[in-house]
């Protein structure tokens, strides 16, 4: 299992489309906190705290993160589709279960190793800004430790999400279209399509966002746990969908 | 020695039967090849072999098992499918390291191959940038990392210039002297009749004979095996007719 993984994180070094999305989530994270620190102050913005890290460090990490490593699986898992590659994948290890769980334990290394890369980036930056400011330091306060855990964590599970929709769908603008459409689109009309407002807190984004940030006071928004939890059971869901399908089908066909 | 079985191989596509109770099995040592007209089933036999596909009824092994239950498969088989299976931002390089991942295969062999094919000099350049004859040539590489004992080869002197032609029958004639099976489809009949020792020719996805060259230009009367093999896979030739096969085991 060691070589295929490492076959599959090879697979991501030498495609520059997928590590560029990784690479640039890594510069935003820094250059949020840049502009979130440098935006302090004036113009009615609240001034810079010890209060201001947790923040800090879930705002550059969490969202752009997650999808860039999203959008990083999703080209390296349906691509071998587009490109054919699955081919030589699959005559080097027919076994085609031991492939995909390759390909989710490659995801999931490559969204922790981002995660925790910008986070560390974020609290370098951070640290350097709030001390420019004369703010103190307080990395034992609420909030550092669950920052720094869940946006790895998070990114992790996405990752899974990546390689699961990429093979379910086998087409990469197909699935990149459906991963920005739900961000950006679905996950927001769904509660007026259905009349149900609660439904929302139920879904990807939305528990992806308790994770990071917690409960909300109105109880709008799930729990932290119940939210990994189900996120947890979406990237489960998508994963053994494009498993089975993966097993099922044939290879190296117009569509394979 | 390795040898490849096809045991009443069938497969179907919704009413289109591509494959149709194939049933031959090849000889170590020795090159075989496989001949039809397009959509003859050719490359999907190939695919059902490969483990790509699965067939509706019948087996095809290799040493005795399906390819999905080899271990360490690419030391044990190396084929060329396609040569359009490399991302096309990927080097040359990185495409065969990455298929050599799997298998352990060190990345000196990989320079190996690459040498042997003559793309040295090119690894380092995207596979999106090669003409089709470097694809050729890159696939071939990687059928060949890992030292196979069987090589299956769908089209390999497709794109190749008339040099690298030569220089494939040479390559191909030489694996099979060290004792590998070597079973390769082809259109070039006239090419083809230089290279193999045996052929196995289907049309319509059934067995229209398998047999030694020598053998089969004997026993049929045919000039030559393009002569014998116009005539066999016409639209008005009775399929799989038994004057044909000296045998089904080419062993």
């Amino acid at each position: 299992m060691r070589s295929l993984v490492s076959a599959e994180l090879l697979k991501l070094r030498s495609t520059r489309s997928a590590w560029i999305p990784l690479a640039a989530a890594l510069a935003i994270a820094v250059i949020a906190v840049v502009a979130s620190t440098t935006a302090a102050g004036p113009d009615g913005n609240p001034h810079l705290s010890p209060a201001a890290l947790p923040g800090l460090l879930r705002a550059s990490g969490g969202q752009i993160v997650d999808g860039a490593v999203l959008l990083c699986w999703i080209v390296l898992s349906a691509g071998e589709f587009r490109h054919r590659t699955s081919v030589t994948t699959f005559l080097g290890e027919p076994n085609r279960l031991r492939v995909v769980s390759a390909k989710l334990i490659a995801a999931a290394l490559t969204g922790a190793a981002v995660g925790l890369l910008a986070e560390a980036l974020s609290a370098a930056t951070s640290a350097a800004a709030l001390s420019a400011h004369h703010v103190p330091l307080d990395w034992s306060q609420p909030g550092v430790l669950g920052a720094v855990v869940a946006v790895p964590l998070l990114a992790a599970l996405f990752g899974v999400l990546g390689v699961g929709l990429g093979l379910l769908l086998r087409n990469t603008a197909a699935a990149l279209g459906l991963a920005l459409m739900w961000a950006f689109v679905i996950e927001g009309i769904i509660p007026a399509l259905t009349h149900q407002p609660g439904t929302t807190r139920w879904l990807p984004e939305a528990a992806a966002n308790a994770v990071l940030h917690g409960a909300s006071p109105a109880a709008t928004t799930l729990s932290a746990g119940v939210a990994l939890a189900v996120l947890t059971g979406y990237a489960a869901v998508l994963a053994g969908a494009g498993a089975a399908l993966t097993a099922r089908k044939e290879i190296g066909t117009a569509t394979g | 020695m390795s040898t490849i079985a096809v045991e009443g191989l069938t497969k179907r596509y919704g009413t289109v039967t591509a494959v149709d109770d194939l049933t031959f099995e090849l000889a170590p040592g020795r090159i075989t090849g496989f001949l039809g007209p397009n959509g003859a089933g050719k490359s999907t036999t190939m695919r059902l072999l490969l483990g790509l596909a699965r067939p509706a009824s019948g087996r095809a092994t290799i040493n005795g098992r399906p390819y999905s239950e080899l271990r360490d498969p690419l030391r044990q088989i190396g084929a060329l499918i396609d040569p359009n299976v490399f991302h096309p931002g990927r080097s040359g390089r990185a495409a065969l390291r990455i298929a050599a991942r799997p298998a352990r295969i060190p990345d000196q062999r990989v320079e190996e191959v690459l040498n042997l094919v003559g793309l040295g000099s090119a690894a380092h350049r995207r596979a999106g940038g090669y003409s089709q004859g470097m694809r050729q040539r890159l696939a071939l590489a990687a059928a060949l990392l890992g030292d196979p004992e069987t090589l299956v080869l769908d089209e390999p002197a497709s794109g190749l210039d008339p040099e690298g032609v030569h220089w494939l029958r040479g390559l191909l004639r030489g694996l099979a002297t060290e004792g590998r099976t070597v079973f390769v489809s082809s259109h070039l009949l006239a090419e083809l009749a230089q290279t193999v020792d045996d052929v196995v020719i289907i049309n319509r996805g059934r067995l229209v004979a398998a047999d030694s060259m020598a053998g089969l230009l004997e026993r049929t009367g045919a000039s030559s095996l393009e002569d014998f093999f116009l005539g066999a896979t016409s639209p008005d030739a009775r399929p799989a007719d038994p004057t044909f096969s000296r045998s089904r085991s080419l062993s």
